[in-house]
This record gives C-alpha cells, structure tokens and sequence, in this order.
C-alpha cells in the first residue's frame, strides 16, 4: 500500500523502462540520460536565476521597508516573465567603435562559464548528479575563474572608458580572491581526501558532519572570496553605479545584457553550491538515510530538496549581505584579499593539518580513540570530533591572532595613522612627526 | 589649526571590531525589517512597510493644498454659480483664464432685459500655479481649487479645460483598493 504512494515518486524508473524500449542500456546510460539531466539541470536553473532576481528585488524591497514589485501577477511573481519578454524585445544596441564580434560574445563565455559549473554538482545522491568526476572540485575552480574572461573582453570590447575600468577592475578583484578561495578549500580537503564533490559529500555523510564544524574559517574565507568572485555587494567594485555607471556592462542592453545579469545569478548559485557541498553536507542531512533507507527514490527527492534549501538559505546570506553593507574602497578590496583573506587561508591549511596531526596522535593514546577509519575520508569517533570542532572554532582565534600580528605594520600605509598624525602636532617641539604635515598645518596657524 | 583628537581604541572597543558587533548590527536591522515586512498582516499600511502605496491607496493630501480647478454649481438648481464678472481673469497672475460670457434676454419685472451670463470659461492647467488668487477673488465661491492632484494628460491640449471640464472634473482611472 504504501509502497503505491511512493511509486508515485518513481517517474525515472519509468521513463528508463519506457526508453530501454528503443536504446541499448549502454546508449541510455552514456547518452539519454545525461541530457535529459542536463535539461533538467539548465531548465530549472535557469527559473532559479530568474527567480532569484524577483527574490532579490523582494528582499531588497523589504529591507528597506518597501513591498517591490507587486503588479504582475499575485505578489508580483510574474515579474521575471514580463521582464524577460521586455528584454528580449529591446533593441539590442553596439556601440560605433566596438569590437563587435567580442562584443557579441562576452555575454555567452560568462553565461557558459556560470552553467557548465553545475555539470558536476552533486545535487542529491544516485541520479542526482550528471556526472562525478574525480576532479569535480578543480573543475569547478577552473571553470568559474574563465568568468572573469567575460567580464574583460565585455569591458575592453565595448570601446567605454566606464566598461574598461570595470573590466580591469574585476579582473584585478578575481585574481586576488581566486587564491584564497581556492587555498580556503584545501582544508576541508584534508578530511574528504578527494576532489570528486560526490565524494566529499559522502565524505561528510559517513562522518556524521558538516565540515562547517571542523572548518568554520574556511566556510568564511570560501564564502567572503566567493562574495567578491560574483562582484556582489560589498566587493560589487566593477560595476559600482556610483562611479562607473554599471561598469562592464553600461553598453550592453537588451539580451546580452540579461545575459550577463543571468550570468551572476547563475554564479551566485554556483558558489552557494559548491559551499553547501563543501562545508554544509551538500545533500546530506543527519537522520534522512534511517528514515529512508526502505524508499531510495523518496530518498533521493528528499536529498535534492535538502541541498536546494541549504543552497537557498546561503542565497539569502548574499542577498542579505548586499542589501546591509556599504561598498569597500579599492584599496580597502585589495587589503582585505592580499592581507587578510589569503594569509587567513595558509594559517587555516597550516592549522588543519596540525589539527589532523594532533587527532592522528592522540589516537590510541591512554585508551582514547580519536579515529576510525580513514579509508573514505576521515572518519572520528565522538572524541575525535570533538577534538577537531575545538580546533576549528578555536583556529577562529588563533588566525586573528596571527593576521594582527602580520598586519600590525600594515597600518602605517593607513589613513588612520594618518589621523594620529593630525594629532601628533601637540607633541614637543624639536620632535617632528611626518615632516610634510607639520609643516603645512604649522604654516597654516 | 586643524586638531583632530583620535583617541586611542579602548579594550571595549577593540573586542567589537574583534567580533564585528558593528557589521552584525547592521545584518539585525535590515533582518528585522525583512522579518516585520513579511509579518505583516496588513501589507499595505501596516507596521512593516513604510511606503505609500499610491494607486491603491489614495495619499492625504494637506488641507490647504491647492489642485485642480472647480467650478461650483449651485447644488439645487444645477446652474452654474458663475456671473462671468471676470474677477478671477483679472485677478491670474499667469493670465491662464478666459471668461467667454454671453448675454440673454430675460424677463425681469415685466421688462426685456439683457443679462450677461457664462458661455465659455478656459483654464490653462499648464500655466497655473496654483496660487488660488482665482477662488479669493470670485465673489461668487464658485470657482475653487480642489484638492484633486492627477492632472497629467497625453498632450498639451490635454492641460486646456473647458467649462466642462471644469464642472463635471475629469475623468480619471480609479484603481480597486
């Protein structure tokens, strides 16, 4: 009986009986398959996109203590149809002096850029992913990072002072934050002990963890870095409209515009999802394989709802984010990547692994037991767990502790020792202390 | 001689830029916001949003603003109060009036006599501004400016009321609340 109910959940079981009819199982698993899950994939995110902008323009509204858009539709939730039918109608403008062949596609790099990334994402177990490669994590990195390709040959080619100085500036921006979000990663390597995101994913379902517990810094730096590669506020530098009217993409109108607005979305949800496969457990949740383990289609379905709402609640952190801080300065941007995001992430690998070193030895140490096995990542008994989460919240500590210590001199380049100078004019004479200041201010009174 | 004192950061101090209390605050406010406006039963004048919601829901406007014109009619006889005296022409600063009147033949005590009644009243809306020196002078209280505030139109023709115009009011969409 109930068995019924849940054949109701088994429409891939069906559809593969159905096509097994007409296709060798071969042709069905290399072939048939992984399009119709590429579909899938790039027909729902692409709502998702779209959606997101809606929720975004919500959020926004709401923050602010406004109600956003309201007239299409109930709520308003047919605002991304009408504004895709508006944009596809517009007219889809080049400039004079362009470089019209780069120009006209800039805006399909990034977009390829953003999707392909969920080529390999694992969003629920079993058919749930379109294909586990072994080296999912650097495919991802390295696929994401040619975004930024798009937004400089977008910049360079529309012949705009505006669009040039946003494309030099993301591009200046993605390579700082490139190296910590990549270095941020190698941590929780260390406990997954694959790149393949399945891997990973199951990793964290065989431990019983979320790597946010064992690795709350890089969760950080993965997240703050991933902030900064999207261009979202408070890192949106390139396309800062009080400054550069919309940076890379103030000649683009119409389609390629939306394009490149789909672009982002896209890569914001990319990011949100390789931080939930990462850190956040990706599609596993304590507690659902027990319950479950009798009905695995129902356990798959359950899994992909379990991603897509830790990878929405990560959404709502960037929207958050956007619509509470104001943008950084440029030099601020650089500080905040050179000087503290990527020394952050050297000393969360160098702890980690004195982490894992210190569990490693404290194992079998006075009858404690810290490890139990290492064959599919690390797996820790309840002692090493705890251990590990120690480590981690208190590696939080110990890396503030050390960048303090590394940019203890940096703020001789700072505007606020500036200030302190302004003060120093009180001190005793004889005594200057920035000679160009005194004297000016001196000359001044 | 420009001091400025910066003190140096207490311990206190320190701490919060530690735990970025000051970034979290921010993060509560606009959550608080986003909260209230999703909370709130009744979205559109409740507690959470704070905008006025315009077509929906008609805006107060001041007591002594000054909108459209009127002209008044007397409320039993649906004559037009107006005696086409002029006044409110002369009184424009803008110039934006124009009293066309006529004159009829009407029995007054057994005679024939002439009477100078309204034809024709022109207001250029596009001219005016409003100052209501029209509705001071008319001796009458026939011409008003309500407190009626659409008053864009598709052309500039559009902004030149007739005498129609101005005593039936324009017609103007009303949205459903």
């Amino acid at each position: 009986m109930t068995m019924d109910i849940f054949a109701l959940f088994a429409p891939p079981n069906l559809i593969d009986s159905f096509l097994l009819k007409f296709f060798a199982p071969e042709t069905m698993n290399y072939v048939v398959w992984p399009f119709i899950q590429i579909g899938a994939v790039a027909t729902v995110l692409a709502g998702w996109a779209a959606y997101a902008s809606y929720l975004e323009r919500k959020i926004s509204a709401f923050m602010q203590a406004r109600l956003g858009p309201m007239r299409v539709g109930p709520w308003g939730l047919l605002q991304p149809i009408a504004d895709a039918i508006k944009l596809m109608t517009k007219e889809d403008l080049t400039p004079d002096d362009a470089d019209p062949f780069i120009f006209k596609y800039a805006p399909y790099i990034s977009v390829v850029a953003a999707f392909i990334v969920f080529a390999v994402i694992p969003f629920a177990p079993d058919w749930g992913v379109i294909t586990d490669i072994n080296i999912g994590l650097l495919f991802v990195l390295s696929v994401s990072s040619v975004g930024v390709l798009a937004l400089i040959l977008a910049g360079w080619s529309s012949n705009s002072k505006y669009a040039l100085l946003g494309g030099l500036r993301s591009s200046a921006q993605m390579v700082s934050y490139e190296v910590s979000m990549g270095l941020s990663l190698v941590g929780a390597l260390m406990f997954a002990r694959t790149l393949s995101l399945s891997g990973i994913v199951q990793a964290q379902g065989l431990d019983s963890i979320w790597y946010f517990f064992y690795q709350p810094l890089g969760f950080v730096i993965f997240f703050i870095s991933g902030i900064a590669e999207n261009n979202r506020a408070p890192f949106d530098l390139p396309e800062a409209e009080s400054e550069l009217v919309a940076g890379f993409h103030t000649e683009y109108s119409g389609m390629r515009w939306s394009l490149f607005f789909m672009a982002e979305y896209a890569a914001m949800i990319v990011v949100s999802a390789v931080a939930v496969t990462l850190y956040l457990g990706g599609w596993y949740f304590p507690g659902t394989w027990r319950l479950m383990a009798s009905y695995p289609v129902l356990y798959v379905f359950v899994s992909l709802f379990i991603f897509v709402s830790k990878t929405a609640i990560l959404l709502y952190l960037y929207f958050w984010f956007r619509w509470t801080f104001p943008r950084y300065r440029y030099d601020q941007l650089m500080d905040l990547g050179w000087k503290w995001m990527i020394p952050a992430s050297l000393v969360n690998i160098v702890w980690t692994a004195l982490a894992i070193f210190v569990v490693q030895a404290l194992n079998g140490w006075g009858g404690l037991r810290t490890i139990q096995s290492l064959t599919h990542g690390v797996n820790l008994t309840w002692a090493g767990k705890i251990i590990m989460v120690a480590f981690g919240f208190g590696g939080l500590f110990v890396t503030a502790a050390v960048l303090s210590m590394l940019n203890w001199r940096s703020r001789d380049f700072n505007l606020k020792k500036h200030r302190r100078q302004v003060r120093l004019v009180n001190s005793p004479k004889g005594q200057t202390a920035v000679a160009s200041i005194t004297k000016a201010v001196t000359s001044d009174g | 001689m420009p001091l400025v004192n910066v003190p140096q950061p207490t311990w206190k101090e320190k701490l919060k830029r530690f735990f970025m209390i000051d970034l979290l605050e921010g993060m509560r406010l606009t959550l608080k916001f986003n909260v209230g406006a999703l909370t709130d039963k009744n979205s559109v004048t409740g507690k959470g949003i704070y905008t006025e919601q315009y077509p929906k829901v008609r805006p107060n406007v001041a007591p002594r603003f000054h909108g459209a014109p009127r002209l008044n009619m007397d409320p039993e006889t649906h004559e037009s109060l107006c005696i086409a005296c002029n006044l409110c022409a002369l009184a424009c600063p803008e110039d934006c009036i124009d009293v066309i009147p006529m004159d009829i033949e009407i029995m007054t005590a057994g005679k024939a006599r002439k009477k100078k009644v309204l034809d024709e009243f022109i207001f250029d809306t596009s001219r005016c501004m409003f100052c209501a020196l029209c509705q001071e002078a008319c001796p009458t209280a026939c011409l008003e400016l309500t407190q009626e505030f659409e008053l864009a139109t598709y052309s500039r023709a559009g902004f030149v009321w007739d005498r129609e115009m101005l005593e039936q009011g324009r017609e103007t969409r009303k949205f459903e609340a």
